[in-house]
């Protein structure tokens, strides 16, 4: 116990420091000031690692598929550029990306990567938006279906391994506890085998991140709705290796510094996310 | 073989034309075709007019260059990782087949482990793991190690099967011209285990280049996950990844092919005389160094006899060089002087486990003299024969050739094998002949004769193939030099083998059954050849049931029964007068089933 209130007691020390130095000066885009404000970050080219396979968070231009958009991807240039620190997209299956930031393969996890508690041990974050479940249907939604709890004997998608997933088998349980036909839960390995799912009828709903699901069905009103939404208190944020308190600063500064110009809401809104879901930016530690 | 080859090529020639044709069509043709999320998904159309809108999309996407790059990168991991795979899987087959259990055990154990798991883990493993070590590889670098580490487990299996499906003999027979492992492995095994490796050896090619896709997870960008990537940003997956389909279909096509023309090059059916001008792999490999439709000598500054093309040419059968053999026979190397002892065997013993084979043999051989070995199966005469040589180690006991011992050292007490085997045995010079002939089964038998000389005696390929021509047409087979074994009868392939060991010039042959396989009219030509050699005062130990070839030729005949000798002396006394109950009752046993050799 005494170990662990020593834990919390640097952490609150840290926690002060930052809210100390962000008191002392607003942060502020300043490209010309790398080598006075991030020293250690002069001469370093940040890897930031993002699957892009994940719209609208990352993914690629339809227009050039040599490039990389996404509202994360540009949210992450802002934030370098803004510091005029260089860096380098890595790109990766989703899953491999923990790895790769925990071993220092990369140097940032900016990839809608939800805080949790088990994750904040190994990474610290950065939180910038809150996250939600969307359930992606079919237009009209044939089987009226607007909560999870009217998934009985429906057919449902979630991604292999994701907490979506996991809400999804939990609701199984409860239909066939009352009595009801249970949901029957297909795993996808990618988004897009997913959204197949749906698009040919084989599933009813899609459970997946809702700012995805919502700018899917304003992208293609015809073919898709979205059938309900649930805010899960989830929040998102760029990962960093634990220790690597520089870098974190930096993040931390840069996303204040677009925030308040407004940048973050015009990003989100290029890629037709509800900027309600914007939250100030924080660091977050364990 | 080469018909169908031909179709395949015309076939692509035909499609990439069409798909030529098919990219002139519509206005967006060649470019990526996509526009925004809403434009495609929502299904519209790209071009007006021209072949249907799926066509020129999955075209569009079947150029783009993005994919490509990807089918680039994938294609760039395979070859570097089959590689590196194939070297390591190759030492790994011969760790398992080693005879010390600690190799045979480390191999064994790294195949389990590579196998026997996922390799997605085994590449972040590589990716993520090793930093904590202090070594940090790049995607690429990792997806190369990691998928050549994966293929040296798998293709040492399939190696490993590929020499075992060599029939043994091939490296007995090697082992007698006194060819190191290496070389035996390189020149004789390896080329002959191709036909049963290749098609392996592409299926796991193939099987890699589409597997690529799984290193995506430590960031590599090859074409199975950029054709995810487009279809995460568009959702056009039935074109894109049929596109993607395409570009795969190329690429594995193209590896089909080469797998075709490697089947090709090392087909011991094919016709060996179209194949002019071999590769710097094939001759690597073996089997290509001397074409036969060139001329002896014509590419070679060394003097072309003008004999050599005569010989081979003419179909009358030449008599052996009778000069050329005396001048072996009484080469300056030999210290024994004609008439004294040469081979001299001492208590020599052998067993295989608890069977004694051998107990205690003591014989001398002298320098000139034909000995002949008699006994039933099983009695230790061609053991004996093969221990002369080293073929088969000694378990106690000497054997000098030449007042050498063939590769053994004394110092411990017992017989014990030198470090330098086959150096010890190309030194010695002991020609073989064995039964089944055991040629190698792909080369032609101007390359059976010159093997030897050239790879073990250093002899220039020049001199070697004049040489190996003359021998050759002294056996009666001077038109058939470029003829591989198969196409040869049992009576020529054992010629071909008999001048294969002349060609080491040996100083001293030995015979183990060599007309027991052949049929009865093929007897007499090979029994010929053997009296011509023993004529011209060859030392020769010959193990035979030829009992009339024992009665004209030998000088000396030898009865073994049960690992002893039971009698020895002049044919026309162990023969015509034997002493002993045994070797009566094997010479009536023998006499109602011998072959007559006057029908050569």
């Amino acid at each position: 116990m005494p170990a662990n209130m020593w834990t919390s007691a640097v952490a609150f020390a840290i926690a002060l420091g930052f809210s100390g130095a962000a008191m002392a000066q607003t942060p502020a885009c300043e490209p010309d000031k790398l080598a006075e404000k991030y020293p250690g970050l002069v001469g370093k080219t940040v890897k930031f690692g993002a699957d892009p396979q994940t719209p609208p968070y990352t993914m690629r231009d339809g227009t050039d598929f040599d490039k990389v958009i996404g509202a994360d991807t540009d949210l992450a240039r802002a934030v370098f550029e803004c510091h005029g620190i260089p860096y380098e997209i890595f790109l990766g299956g989703w899953s491999g990306l923990l790895p790769a930031t925990i071993s220092g393969q990369i140097d940032v996890f900016w990839n809608n990567l939800y805080y949790t508690a088990e994750r904040a041990k190994q990474v610290d974050y950065v939180l910038y938006m809150q996250a939600g479940t969307g359930a992606l249907t079919q237009a009209g939604n044939p089987k009226s279906i607007d909560d999870i709890t009217a998934m009985c004997g429906a057919t449902a998608a979630a991604g292999l391994g994701t907490v979506e997933e996991a809400a999804l088998k939990d609701q199984d349980g409860k239909c066939t506890a009352d009595g009801k036909p249970g949901v029957t839960v297909m795993s996808y390995p990618d988004l897009a085998a997913g959204i197949r799912l749906v698009q040919t009828g084989r599933a009813d709903i899609l459970m997946s991140d809702l700012a995805l699901v919502q700018s899917l069905a304003i992208e293609n009103p015809e073919t898709y709705a979205v059938a309900f939404k649930i805010l899960t208190g989830f929040t998102i944020g760029a990962g960093v290796k634990n220790g690597n308190d520089e870098l974190l600063q930096a993040i931390y500064d840069g996303l204040v510094a677009v925030q308040a110009a407004g940048k973050q809401v015009e990003i989100f809104e290029t890629y037709k996310i509800d900027p309600d879901l914007i939250v100030a930016a924080e660091v977050r530690k364990d | 073989m080469q018909t169908w080859l031909r179709r395949i090529a015309t076939l692509f020639g035909m499609a990439f034309i069409v798909a030529l044709v098919l990219t002139g069509c519509g206005p967006d043709a060649g470019r990526q075709t996509t526009s925004t999320l809403g434009d495609l998904a929502a299904g519209g159309s790209i071009t007006s007019g021209g072949p249907p809108p799926f066509i020129v999309e999955m075209w569009g996407y079947f150029l783009s260059p993005f994919l490509w790059q990807g089918a680039w990168i994938a294609l760039k991991i395979t070859t570097v990782a089959m590689a590196i795979g194939l070297l390591l899987g190759l030492g790994l087959a011969l760790m398992r087949l080693s005879g010390f259990w600690m190799v045979r055990s480390t191999a064994w154990f790294y195949i389990w482990v590579i196998r026997g798991t996922p390799q997605l883990l085994q590449l972040v493993f590589l990716f993520d793991a090793l930093p904590e070590l202090g070594i940090r590889l790049d995607s690429i670098t990792t997806a190369i190690i990691g998928f050549a580490l994966n293929e040296a487990a798998f293709s040492a299996e399939i190696i490993r099967g590929g020499i075992l499906s060599v029939n043994r003999n091939q490296s007995i027979a090697a082992d007698s011209l006194g060819m190191g492992k290496f070389l035996t492995l390189r020149r004789i095994i390896l080329p002959q285990a191709m036909r049963a490796i290749l098609p392996g050896v592409f299926n796991d090619t193939i099987g890699m280049l589409k597997l690529t896709s799984i290193a995506s997870i430590i960031f590599v960008n090859e074409l199975t996950f950029r054709a995810q990537q487009i279809v995460g940003q568009n959702f056009r997956f039935f074109t894109v990844f049929i596109a993607a389909g395409l570009i795969y279909l190329v690429m594995t096509s193209a590896i089909s092919l080469l797998q075709s023309w490697l089947e090709q090059r090392y087909d011991l059916e094919a016709d060996r005389t179209k194949r002019k001008d071999a590769g710097p792999l094939a001759r690597l490999t073996g089997g290509f160094l001397f074409s036969p439709a060139r001329p002896a000598g014509s590419s070679n500054e060394a003097p072309a006899s003008d004999e050599a093309p005569a010989v081979a040419a003419t179909s009358v059968a030449r008599q052996l060089d009778e000069t050329w053999l005396a001048r072996i026979a009484t080469a300056d190397d030999i210290v024994a002087p004609v008439g004294t002892p040469f081979v001299v065997a001492r208590n020599v013993q052998k067993s295989y486990g608890d069977r004694q084979v051998l107990a205690g043999i003591d014989l001398t051989v002298n320098r000139g003299e034909c000995v002949v070995i008699l006994g039933p199966s099983g009695s230790g005469k061609s053991t004996f024969l093969r221990m002369i040589n080293h073929l088969e180690g000694l378990d106690w006991g000497e054997i000098r050739v030449d007042g050498q011992t063939v590769g053994y050292d004394y110092a411990g007490g017992r017989p014990k094998a030198v470090a330098g085997l086959a150096g010890a045995k190309a030194r010695a010079r002991i020609g073989m002949v064995f039964q089944s002939f055991n040629l190698f089964g792909h080369l032609t038998a101007l390359e059976n004769v010159v093997e030897a000389p050239v790879r073990v005696h250093g002899t220039s390929p020049a001199d070697a193939e004049k040489l190996g021509q003359e021998l050759l047409a002294s056996v009666g087979l001077g038109n058939h030099t470029a003829h591989l074994p198969h196409r040869l009868s049992g009576g020529q392939q054992q010629r071909v083998a008999i001048a294969r060991a002349l060609a080491i010039k040996p100083r001293l042959m030995l015979f183990d059954e060599p007309t027991s396989a052949l049929d009865p009219e093929l007897v007499g030509e090979v029994l010929t050849v053997m009296r011509r050699l023993a004529a011209a005062g060859m030392t020769m130990v010959v193990v035979t049931h030829e009992i009339r070839f024992a009665r004209d030729v030998a000088d000396r005949v030898i009865f073994m029964d049960e690992g002893n000798i039971v009698e020895q002396g002049p044919p026309e006394q162990v023969i015509d007068a034997p002493q002993h109950e045994r070797t009566r009752r094997f010479l009536r046993m023998v006499g109602q089933v011998e072959t007559g050799e006057e029908k050569a």
